[in-house]
């Protein structure tokens, strides 16, 4: 269980809008991770800065000594939700391009995982799904060797078969030392995989609890997740 | 395999091993499924499961072969000690359950007893 990622005081602003505020986070290697909140609460900005994309914030982001954006974007692979590509490109442009830009990308890996996930390469994008397009990004995800794996709400507006195959791509393709960290606003589904969970309101970190020591307390991840909003329920 | 999310899952994998092995769906001797195929058939993390097998080795019920994987114990009595005590576990619910419909200690035997006849005659 080595240091892995370090997020230390960080605070974003956008259009002077605090986003983050203070928030402080640390992951080992080796652990899937769930990253609970509410729609708004900061999840999406935290995950677009661990992975670099985001830029002009106040505090440190330290990757296995990576500190500067360009570092970690190297070391970590984030989903990326295919932008930049036009309707008409095939999935087998979309691994050729990956294969160009990254020289972690397993070609071979990313061969397995698409059929895993039932893709045919000669897809153009207009042509997939919903589940098909998330199952497509995270074949390429896992196609990267990498330390650190950054999923940005992977369960979205999804069907039951898309998330199993999903869920079981992570059981099968993560390697002992890789940490997986995955964003949600609904933990059901995910919550039997998980090592810890990370709990953002109020645009912070607000508590990071091992997945175990929460049912030994005799409360399910969804209790414990929902324990932090009950009181505005109240008001 | 449904696990109950308030009760930590390692320890719901190590009560589902132990009944595989009480039923002798696993046997004496024989190599259980490997952690990431046991991950992917209960859908939980590779941790887990391989939490649950360290208490197990822990507990002698199974042991560990180098580069080959886990193995259920060939100690009879080990095996037959843990089955009774799933045994136990199950009887003690019944009989918390019984007394709470207000069925005495001492009726319990003769109750269990009424019942199984009368359900054999329904057969």
């Amino acid at each position: 269980m080595s240091k892995l990622l370090t997020v230390k005081d960080l605070t974003y602003k956008k259009n002077q809008k605090t986003i983050l505020k203070d928030v402080n986070l640390n992951l080992t290697s080796g652990k899937i991770v769930a990253l609970l909140g509410e729609n708004g609460a900061g999840k999406t900005t935290l995950m677009r800065i661990i992975a670099g994309v985001a830029k002009n914030y106040k505090g440190t982001v330290n990757l296995e000594g990576a500190t500067k954006e360009d570092e970690r974007k190297a070391k970590l692979s984030f989903t990326d939700g295919l932008t930049g590509f036009s309707d008409s490109t095939k999935i087998k442009e979309v691994d050729r391009f990956y294969a160009t830009i990254f020289q972690d990308f397993d070609e071979n890996e990313f061969t397995e995982l698409r059929k895993f996930m039932h893709l045919d390469p000669e897809m153009k994008l207009s042509q997939l799904s919903r589940g098909m397009r998330e199952k497509l990004i995270i074949a390429l995800t896992f196609a990267r060797k990498t330390d650190l794996y950054l999923l940005d709400e992977p369960f979205g507006g999804i069907d039951a078969m898309a998330r199993k195959k999903i869920i079981n791509s992570i059981i099968l393709w993560k390697d002992e030392k890789s940490t997986i960290l995955i964003s949600d606003h609904f933990v059901n589904e995910i919550s039997s995989l998980l090592d810890e969970v990370v709990i953002v309101k109020d645009h912070t970190v607000l508590e990071h609890k091992s997945a175990e020591d929460v049912r030994q307390n005799h409360k399910t991840i969804e209790e414990y997740y929902e324990s932090f909003y009950t009181d505005e329920d109240d008001e | 395999m449904e696990f109950k999310d308030n009760i930590p899952i390692y320890f719901q994998i190590e009560q589902y091993l132990y009944r595989q092995i009480a039923m002798g769906k696993l046997k004496a001797g024989e190599k259980i499924p490997s952690v990431r195929k046991l991950a992917l058939e209960l859908t939980v993390n590779v941790n887990t499961v391989q939490r649950a097998l360290q208490e197990m080795n822990a507990q002698q019920i199974l042991y560990t072969k180098r580069g080959e994987g886990n193995f259920v114990t060939e100690d009879t009595e080990l095996l037959a000690k843990t089955k009774q005590s799933l045994i136990d576990n199950e009887l003690d619910e019944f009989v918390q359950n019984m007394e709470k419909l207000g069925v005495k200690r001492q009726n319990l035997a003769s109750t269990l007893e009424d019942y199984l006849k009368r359900s054999k005659d329904h057969e």
